[in-house]
């Protein structure tokens, strides 16, 4: 589940995964909430795999790049509701630029990050999304202190923000599925050799959906109702912010800054798995429209 | 010369095909290609003009193109034939090609006295035919290499003609051209590496100097193509990618298939290709190919003087269930959708999701989306991963809907004619038991289920009528049989629409109402070819051919092989 609502189920979920105590939290816990709740050990392993990572990236990334393209698309972000309130693009012959104007900077990011051999690093580094490895990665992404200030800037709520948090915790199995590509055998049916990294494939693919959200909303114009639209909304959203922690953890790296080494691992691992579980979401909200889910025709 | 005598058909019956973990072999396929003349001084020598293919359409003597016409109606204008008489409709005559292979082309027609009819099947066979006496004038087997492998069986489902050549697709992803009077080789060209996974089994499609042809090997992990060959030398005109690099991450893009596996439509007044695109690759496991995965599993539209992508239209984004949208696409001109007010040509495409797609032939912007021509239950839920341990039927299943089967319009009644399965199936994702030498597709394709979904209405396929207007499902005949429907339709302008079945039958529908006119049973082996028609005024009567016998896929594959093809006529 990923729908904005915190559900009984979904926080008890989060809470047992924190190890926080139920009645230390309210129904709908805030992120500040579970923050002040959550123990404050730092996890050596995570430790160990962040400061490996920036060993392998400090002189790859460029701060300064990193920097302007990450303020340009936390700008973009910031325009999504009005992107929603536009509806579906425009135009006679082809779809005007919406969706795709939003990802033009994360594209750079992108793109840089793809140059400096970062997800490279990241598949070397990383393990898979166990459960275990999925919790700690919770109990660290809450702690981190500057996590509810950014999405704050991004424009979600409290509650959207405990949500993108229930994202990574309560989708163990779904992210499981997402195999580091050094961990898929080499002898499946695939070549193995043209699977991107699984970080890379998490933020390209992210990209991927909302850059073709021009053409598709376009095109199937006539399937698309204002629900779909409202929770496509919510997954690009989503998606983004994902985005934008990885993005943010490359550029902590580049500038040295402020993030621990576990909480590094954290936001990357935490952002791909946002990325991930809201990329499987927008498939069966906006792209996999169903009879039941599509505009009625007035033909029939 | 007896047909027992013909060294291309003993060549043809000597290649084997051999069904194995990783597809589809053909073995003992002769050294050299094999040409055998018969009586090649009675095929009358009159090149065929693009002008004669375009006039086709109207011409009810002709058959010059896969499609009919260029825009792929499947639609006889020959009028002997009237849901009043089709009753009378006889069996002609019956003959045997020889090799008892898959048998799911569409025969052409070159009008002239007499006509004379090129007909193809597997293994990459193709005969010269006095088309009035049935008698063979040439035949011709390809030297299939031994290394091919298929997803499929070994099909070939017809040829072209252009000037005094006919063009014939190969198994190991080629074309060959051949002389239409005399079955001899022209020329041949590799359009990419069989030994890569690509293949080649559609009737390729020739306008403007041009053969277009396309790519297969969608489950073996190939990047699908579209390629414009010179129809005179082979030399290869433009090629195009059917994905963009951009489109994919990263080297995904690499083992991206999105084939186009099935003839391509012409549209000579806008000089654009409309052709059908496979899924995306590897097949179940859309973790290693994240995002839409656009350009698979639609409609492309390409330039035709420089290949350049024009459009794309998806049909199942991201595709985790097979649903390659392979059927090719029906061109209508002047199309009027009154309730989005638009009247100009449309592109109308039939996919496995089960549902009839009205498209902008300028933008590929979607009209209309009909109603399911077949049930759709747990349609578009991700397939569930081994360790879940639960299993879950879909459907369509991955042969769809509508998969490769061409669909046949009737401008008259603007009514477009369907086959689709109807038949669950389960799919499931895993690495973890992975065993070496089995086929595997990044995941489990399961055709012999343990539960159908609930809901399931037990009928395993339909033929059917949409009104690609509004989208309504006009009328829809039910077909119960224990394998899956195969092959086309066609229709006759007076409206009559023929198909044969998988239970042997060829049957004649009132292509208004559905009502059955008309029946013949073949004998128990399935149909898997596509019907046809023409009228020779010679003889003063219309016939409609069509090729019996099945080809397999996933071990319920139509059952039994058979060789004929079997011509009915009706007497004016």
């Amino acid at each position: 589940m990923t729908r904005q609502q915190i559900t009984i189920d979904g926080r008890d979920e989060l809470t047992d995964a924190l190890g926080i105590s139920r009645s230390d939290v309210g129904e709908r816990p805030t992120l500040s909430e579970l923050r002040r709740t959550v123990e404050t050990e730092t996890d050596p392993e995570f430790a160990s795999m962040g400061e490996a990572i920036r060993d392998d990236m400090a002189r790859e990334l460029d701060a300064d790049l990193l920097a302007s393209e990450l303020s340009a698309f936390e700008e973009q972000i910031a325009r999504l509701p009005e992107v929603r309130d536009a509806g579906i693009p425009e135009g006679a012959e082809e779809p005007e630029t919406l969706y795709r104007e939003v990802v033009q900077p994360a594209w750079r990011l992108y793109d840089h990050l793809v140059e400096a051999g970062f997800f490279e690093s990241l598949e070397e580094r990383l393990p898979r999304f166990t459960p275990n490895h999925i919790e700690r990665t919770a109990h660290e992404l809450v702690r981190l202190d500057a996590l509810s200030e950014e999405l704050d800037e991004l424009g979600f709520d409290e509650r959207e923000k405990t949500v993108l948090v229930m994202n990574v915790v309560n989708n163990n199995t779904r992210l499981a599925r997402w195999v580091p590509t050094k961990e898929i055998p080499s002898d499946v049916e695939f070549d193995v050799e043209h699977v991107p990294p699984l970080h890379k494939r998490a933020m390209g693919g992210a990209l991927l959906w909302v850059n073709s959200m021009d053409v598709h909303l376009w095109q199937k114009e006539v399937l698309v109702t204002e629900e779909i639209l409202d929770d496509g909304y919510w997954d690009v959203k989503a998606m983004l912010a994902g985005v934008d922690l990885i993005a943010r953890a490359a550029l902590d790296i580049a500038e040295d800054g402020a993030m621990s080494d576990s909480q590094l691992v954290a936001a990357l691992t935490g952002g791909a798995a946002i990325a991930i579980v809201n990329q499987e979401e927008i498939c069966k909200d906006v792209y996999w429209i169903t009879e039941e889910m599509r505009n009625p025709t007035p033909a029939r | 010369m007896a047909i027992e005598e013909d060294r291309a058909v003993k060549a043809a019956q000597d290649t084997v095909v051999r069904e194995t973990d990783q597809g589809y072999r053909v073995l003992g396929s002769p050294e050299e290609s094999i040409t055998h003349q018969h009586d090649t001084d009675r095929i009358p020598r009159r090149d065929i003009t693009e002008e004669d293919i375009v006039d086709s359409a109207g011409d009810p003597e002709s058959w010059l193109t896969y499609g009919g016409n260029y825009e792929q109606h499947r639609c006889t204008t020959a009028d002997v034939i009237t849901p009043e008489t089709v009753g009378d409709l006889e069996l002609e005559y019956e003959l045997h090609v020889g090799a008892e292979s898959s048998m799911e082309g569409t025969p052409l027609i070159v009008p002239g006295d007499p006509p004379v009819m090129y007909q193809s099947n597997g293994p990459n066979h193709v005969k010269a035919i006095d088309a009035r006496e049935g008698d063979v004038l040439w035949s011709y087997t390809y030297a299939v290499p031994s290394d091919v492998v298929l997803c499929c069986d070994d099909n070939n489902r017809g040829v072209a003609i252009l000037d005094d050549k006919v063009f014939m697709t190969t198994l190991d992803s080629g074309v060959v051209a051949l002389n239409r009077y005399t079955g001899e080789e022209e020329w041949y060209t590799s359009t990419a590496d069989h030994e890569s996974g690509y293949s080649a089994t559609w009737a390729p499609v020739v306008y403007d100097g041009k053969v277009f042809t396309g790519s297969a090997g969608g489950e073996y992990g190939v990047r699908g193509f579209h390629v414009a060959l010179d129809a005179e030398t082979g030399d290869e005109v433009w090629r195009t990618w059917t994905s963009p690099d951009e489109e994919w991450v990263g080297d995904s893009i690499e083992q991206s298939c999105a084939t186009n596996w099935m003839t391509a439509t012409i549209d000579t007044e806008n000089e654009k290709l409309y052709m059908p695109v496979g899924n995306p690759g590897p097949d179940f496991d859309g973790s290693v190919r994240p995002g839409p995965n656009r350009n698979s599993a639609g409609t492309l539209c390409l330039d035709m003087q420089t290949g350049e992508r024009e459009w794309f239209h998806q049909e199942s984004p991201h595709d985790v269930w097979d649903y390659d949208s392979a059927a090719p696409r029906m061109l209508i001109r002047d199309f009027e959708v009154e309730h989005r007010d638009y009247a100009d040509d449309a592109v109308v495409s039939l996919g496995k999701t089960a549902w009839s797609y009205t498209i902008e032939a300028d933008s590929g912007k979607l009209l209309n989306r009909s109603e399911p021509g077949v049930q759709q239950l747990n349609m578009f839920r991700m397939i569930p991963h081994i360790d879940e341990g639960r299993r879950m039927p879909f459907m369509p299943g991955a042969m769809g809907g509508n998969d490769w089967q061409p669909p046949a319009y009737n401008p008259e009644l603007g009514l477009a004619y369907f086959k689709m399965n109807n038949s669950p199936q389960e799919a499931w994702w895993r690495f973890e038991e992975y065993e070496e030498g089995k086929k595997y597709w990044g995941g489990i394709l399961e055709d012999e289920i343990d539960q159908p979904p609930e809901g399931y209405n037990d009928h395993i396929s339909a033929v059917g009528a949409v009104d690609p207007e509004t989208g309504q499902l006009v009328w829809r005949d039910w077909i119960d049989s224990d394998a899956y429907i195969w092959g086309g339709l066609l229709t006759t302008e007076s409206g009559v629409v023929f198909g044969g079945t998988q239970n042997g039958d060829v049957i004649a529908w009132d292509g208004e109402s559905g009502d059955r006119l008309w029946e013949y049973s073949t004998g128990d082996t399935a149909i898997s070819g596509s019907p046809m028609s023409w009228y020779d005024p010679e003889t003063e009567k219309q016939y409609v051919a069509i090729q019996i016998g099945g080809s397999g896929w996933l071990r319920r594959g139509t059952a039994g092989r058979d060789d004929r093809l079997c011509v009915f006529s009706l007497e004016a």
